[in-house]
């Protein structure tokens, strides 16, 4: 499959995983290109496609919480920031992305 | 002047606002991509991570003695002003 083909899959696959969980994509148009595009170099490289912008810890357990859509895992955190660390999602209720704040789980749980 | 430390992940579209952030006031700062960093300097990082409790959400600048966790540009600048950076 075509780099480009890849990416429309994912793009196709996480549209409803989201979806049931109140996110949609991001209307920064930019940013889901370069995540979507990211994500398809990281899952040729690990072959999984990781979040962008969550490091690999080298443990199963551990990065299996940062799978694209990684909402699930980190959902009190994320609903509170109302998008996702990398901000390829936001709450479908989000028309302006760029006021959104990205704030550590500790500071978004405090 | 205070040290200033990114680290950051080369896939990352907010890690490259931070440096932006920093290469547009023209305030000088190390970074490290994490991952295109070396094995050891990865574990290395890890652990002291792990000791400060952070996790590996990137990007996270160092200011002094102020860690920030995401691009918080507000936070950056208040940071550099407390660290007397003008």
């Amino acid at each position: 499959m075509s780099v480009s083909d890849r990416k429309e899959s994912l793009r196709a696959q996480f549209q409803g995983a989201v979806d049931v969980l109140g996110y949609k994509y991001t209307p920064d148009t930019e940013l889901v290109e370069w995540c979507l595009d990211q994500e398809v170099i990281l899952e040729q490289k690990h072959g999984i496609p990781f979040c962008p912008c969550q490091g690999l810890n080298y443990r199963r357990e551990k990065d299996m919480r940062i799978v694209c859509p990684c909402i699930p895992w980190h959902r009190a955190h994320f609903d509170k920031m109302k998008r996702c660390w990398c901000g390829l999602f936001v709450h479908k209720d989000v028309e302006d992305p760029d006021q959104l704040v990205q704030m550590s789980e500790a500071e978004a749980l405090q | 002047m205070v040290k200033i430390m990114i680290y950051a992940l080369s896939t990352c579209p907010w890690c490259k606002k931070a440096k932006r952030y920093f290469v547009d006031k023209n305030i000088p700062f190390d970074f490290m991509d994490y991952d295109l960093a070396t094995e050891e300097d990865q574990n290395r990082v890890r652990r002291d991570f792990e000791k400060r409790n952070l996790d590996l959400s990137f990007p996270k600048a160092f200011i002094g003695d102020k860690i920030i966790s995401g691009y918080r540009p507000d936070d950056y600048e208040k940071a550099l002003q407390e660290a007397g950076v003008p």
